[in-house]
């Protein structure tokens, strides 16, 4: 890679930004998204743009990559009025782009998707060795070994984001724009995407960084923008603020308290797991949920959470072992026994497992519970229609009503259809996997609260989650899982984020340390 | 961004569903404006097209192309097709013929012919759900299986000298309008509504959209695929009845290539490929307009050969045109 190294370190003295946005309006028809913004990246600094989803973050990124227009305000591009005209004009500028949701081409290979449209090439004959030894370079920066010449549809969903983040590096840019570019990864990966981050930054260039998790911003960013309602709130250095600061900026008011939840309002045993062993994935797992308890399932990509969780309600091989279900040996053929025992899954994928992105809220809602609003075989249209709107209330889904596509949501309000599904049903025992992936704070905060009221109301829940604090912060008890076993059980009062990394890691458990998963909460 | 507070949610919702409405019948629509457009032309061109004659022969024509899109337009929802419509009907004509011929009585050589029928069905969504198999290869395969079956049996010839009351389904008619043409317009209707209704096949349209989140959302997936495919074949078989009853003969070699003029009617009427959409009234209406630009260049004397070409192109142009209008829409 060949950078500009002419810019040196960047002080506390005042430096010209590269780009900025400078009393930005924006308006799409008559909904305005973005109101008087103002906005800018300094040479080697990383500045976090944060605020509830319809904030406005997204827009302002498309106005920095030239995939819409201003309709008032000005962008500055080293200190001088730009329009910028299109993502190639925004390439050529030296401004790149890493979007949240993948934009690679599958059936390609790694490095083709690295270099798209940009391979190295000899009177038009694409330079295959060159290509791939560029390729295996940039990856090598994020301790990524894979071949890059198989497809990228063979690589996990972490690698492709690694893969997405080396295509806009390719470019030699100023400005990197990374919207949520960890949501995919694991803890590893990130510290290996932020280290690249520094050292980019080393060497003069600006990053964007937008993101939900509040720790990540506060580790990696120099400076921190929030959006709300499509305005700046305020834009402070990350080493004089706070996170409890931030977070109140980004909700508009003070952070509200928890549910209480405590350990003697737990009822009986609902399901107890006696040396449940696939063969393959995972060996001896046991453990017990009782009514009203949340049991978390702490663990790294890999660790087989999700098979021994699935493996529970029949979407798993064949297993040894003993389930029993309300003091009853059970074994459920498929999710539809399951089902019928009363207990609820919210899968990990909401694009690919969880939704029918085509298809109205109403439809979404229904999908789980057509039995309910059945008469003599015949769909109620009327009753799920006020099935639906109940949800879209009780959640404060932000949509027109229950004839909305799901797919034109947004991620927090597409995961709260998602749980609103299976809510529906009341379920006894409710495993959820990825509660809040890639949602806002505003929705992280309101699913945490409904998943605690569930509790306290008498709902047993399991919870498979990468989000260690999410874990601690919802949590009674947390299994550590690493390859297949149950390596620690311990009462998320005790646990801590860093001991359940080291322990998900397979390294013995540290101890002592709290976490908080919202500064200034107690769990 | 879109701030609405929770008065004129009401008044939103009910907008928005009729803009919603608008759209999910503008496929209907749209054919229903073509369909009367062609009978306006061609009365004007023809005066004998807009005779009860020519539409009662159109109905009646159309008709065993009309039961099986049924089935199609159900599959191409669910995310499946099937290929071997066209030599199931073939087989239970002439398994149908063949029982009577041999003596059996009407209603147990129907029976018979629409079991067989389910059986094909059966084994086609089998071989797609449970082992997997690609449903282009799979019903490629009973496609060709089902019309050499019929091929062998009846050595390639028609079966014929039927006992006469058996002409009395594909012949009969009440008040001028055909037998057969009630039966296919009651199916469609039936069909039309279950399919708008009625739970069980609601869930066709889940598993067409997103298969896995389908299964996730406890939909059991195979057995509606199966069911779907069952179906078809039951639908395809009772095709074959009516056909062989009309003609009062059954014939081996019926409905060569029907399967594709299936399709494309389904396609034509909103129904997709990539599963999850699609009406049996859209099917349906794309059969009768298929039916009435084949019937006006017939009575226009333009070749058969040319028709295909047209037909040909009318596919094309509708899905053509159905991309262009989703494209505009997002």
């Amino acid at each position: 890679m060949h950078y500009d190294s002419t810019i040196t370190r960047c002080g506390q003295t005042k430096i010209e930004p590269i780009i900025a946005l400078s009393g930005i309006t924006k308006s799409f028809g008559p909904t305005q998204v973005l109101s008087h913004v103002d906005f800018d990246v300094r040479p080697g600094e990383i500045h976090a743009l944060v605020g509830e989803n319809g904030a406005g973050k997204s827009t302002c990124i498309s106005l920095l990559y030239g995939l819409n227009k201003p309709t008032t305000g000005e962008i500055l591009f080293d200190g001088a009025q730009t329009q910028i005209q299109s993502p190639a004009h925004a390439q050529q500028l030296g401004v790149g782009c890493v979007f949240q949701e993948l934009s690679l081409a599958g059936s390609l290979s790694v490095a083709e998707n690295i270099f798209a449209g940009r391979a190295p090439s000899k009177f038009g004959k694409v330079i295959w060795s060159e290509l791939r030894a560029r390729a295996e370079a940039l990856l090598a920066e994020f301790d990524l070994t894979v071949d890059v010449s198989k497809p990228v549809d063979s690589l996990p969903i972490s690698s492709r984001q690694i893969v997405e983040i080396a295509k806009a590096l390719s470019l030699d840019s100023r400005v990197l724009l990374l919207d949520e570019p960890t949501s995919a990864l694991t803890p590893d990966e990130v510290e290996g995407l932020f280290s690249v981050l520094r050292s980019l930054t080393q060497k003069g260039i600006g990053i964007v960084y937008v993101s939900h998790h509040m720790s990540e911003i506060f580790e990696i960013s120099d400076r921190i923008t929030v959006l709300r309602d499509g305005q700046t709130i305020t834009t402070e250095s990350t080493a004089e603020t706070t996170q409890a600061h931030i977070v109140s900026s980004m909700i508009g008011s003070a952070h509200p308290g928890d549910v209480e939840h405590s350990e003697d309002q737990l009822g009986d045993v609902l399901m107890r797991v006696t040396n449940l062993t696939d063969g393959t994935h995972f060996e001896d797992v046991s453990f017990g949920i009782r009514r009203g308890e949340i049991v978390g399932l702490a663990g790294l990509l890999g660790s087989r959470r999700s098979e021994i969780v699935r493996s529970l309600i029949g979407l798993g091989g064949s297993v040894t072992g003993k389930i029993e279900y309300k003091s009853q040996e059970v074994s459920f053929n498929n999710l539809r026994a399951a089902m019928d025992a009363n207990i609820g899954f919210v899968p990990e994928e909401r694009k690919t497992e969880g939704l029918f992105l085509d298809y109205p809220i109403s439809t979404n809602l229904a999908a789980a519970n057509l039995e309910k609003h059945t008469r003599l075989g015949m769909l109620n249209g009327r009753s799920i229609d006020e099935a639906s709107r109940d949800a879209i209330d009780a959640f404060s889904v932000k949509t027109g009503g229950p004839d909305d596509i799901v797919g034109s949501l947004s991620g927090g309000n597409q995961q709260k259809i998602l749980l609103s599904k299976w809510l529906e049903r009341e379920p006894e025992l409710l495993i959820i996997e990825e509660p809040t992936k890639g949602v806002d704070v505003g929705a992280k905060f309101q699913i945490h609260t409904e998943l605690k009221r569930r509790a306290a109301a008498g709902t047993a829940i399991i919870i498979v989650s990468s989000d260690f604090p999410e874990l601690v912060a919802l949590s009674n008890r947390i299994l550590v899982v690493h390859q297949g076993h149950v390596v620690a059980d311990v009462l998320a009062s005790e646990a801590d984020e860093d001991g359940l990394i080291r322990m998900a890691a397979g390294l013995p458990a540290p101890t002592d340390a709290s976490s908080n998963l919202y500064e200034g909460t107690p769990t | 961004m879109t701030m609405i507070s929770s008065q004129n949610q009401q008044v939103r919702t009910s907008f928005l569903r009729s803009i919603g409405r608008a759209f999910v019948d503008i496929r209907e629509l749209t054919l229903l404006v073509l369909i009367l457009g062609i009978v306006v032309v061609m009365s004007s061109i023809n005066p004998y097209f807009l005779s009860l004659a020519n539409f009662r022969a159109v109905a009646v024509g159309m008709a065993p192309i009309a039961v099986i899109v049924i089935g199609m337009a159900i599959l191409l929802a669910s995310g499946g097709f099937d290929l071997s419509v066209g030599s199931v009907m073939a087989l239970s004509s002439t398994i149908v013929a063949m029982l009577l011929v041999a003596g059996g009585s009407i209603p147990l050589a129907v029976l018979a012919g629409l079991i067989l029928g389910a059986a094909v069905g059966f084994v086609n969504g089998m071989l797609v759900t449970r082992l997997g198999i690609n449903p282009l290869i799979a019903t490629l395969g009973t496609m060709s299986i089902a019309r050499g079956a019929a091929l062998v049996l009846t050595e390639g010839f028609s079966v014929s000298s039927l006992p006469a009351e058996y002409a009395w389904l594909g012949r009969a008619s009440f008040g001028g309008i055909p037998a057969i043409v009630i039966l296919m317009l009651a199916m469609v209707i039936v069909f039309d509504l279950a399919m708008r209704h009625t739970r069980f096949f609601r869930q066709v349209y889940f598993i067409g959209a997103n298969e896995k989140a389908a299964m996730l959302s406890g939909v059991r997936v195979d057995r509606v695929r199966i069911t779907a495919y069952v179906l078809t074949g039951i639908l395809a078989a009772l095709a074959g009845v009516l056909l062989s009853s009309r003609l009062m003969s059954g014939t081996p070699t019926a409905g060569n290539g029907i399967e594709l003029q299936v399709l494309a009617a389904a396609v034509i009427g909103g129904a997709s490929l990539r599963g999850g959409e699609g009406t049996i009234l859209g099917a349906f209406l794309g059969v009768v307009f298929v039916a009435l630009v084949n019937n006006s260049m017939t009575m226009q004397a333009v070749s058969i050969y040319w028709q295909m070409v047209v037909t040909g192109s009318v596919l094309v142009s509708a899905v053509a045109l159905d991309m262009l209008i989703r494209n505009g829409r997002t």
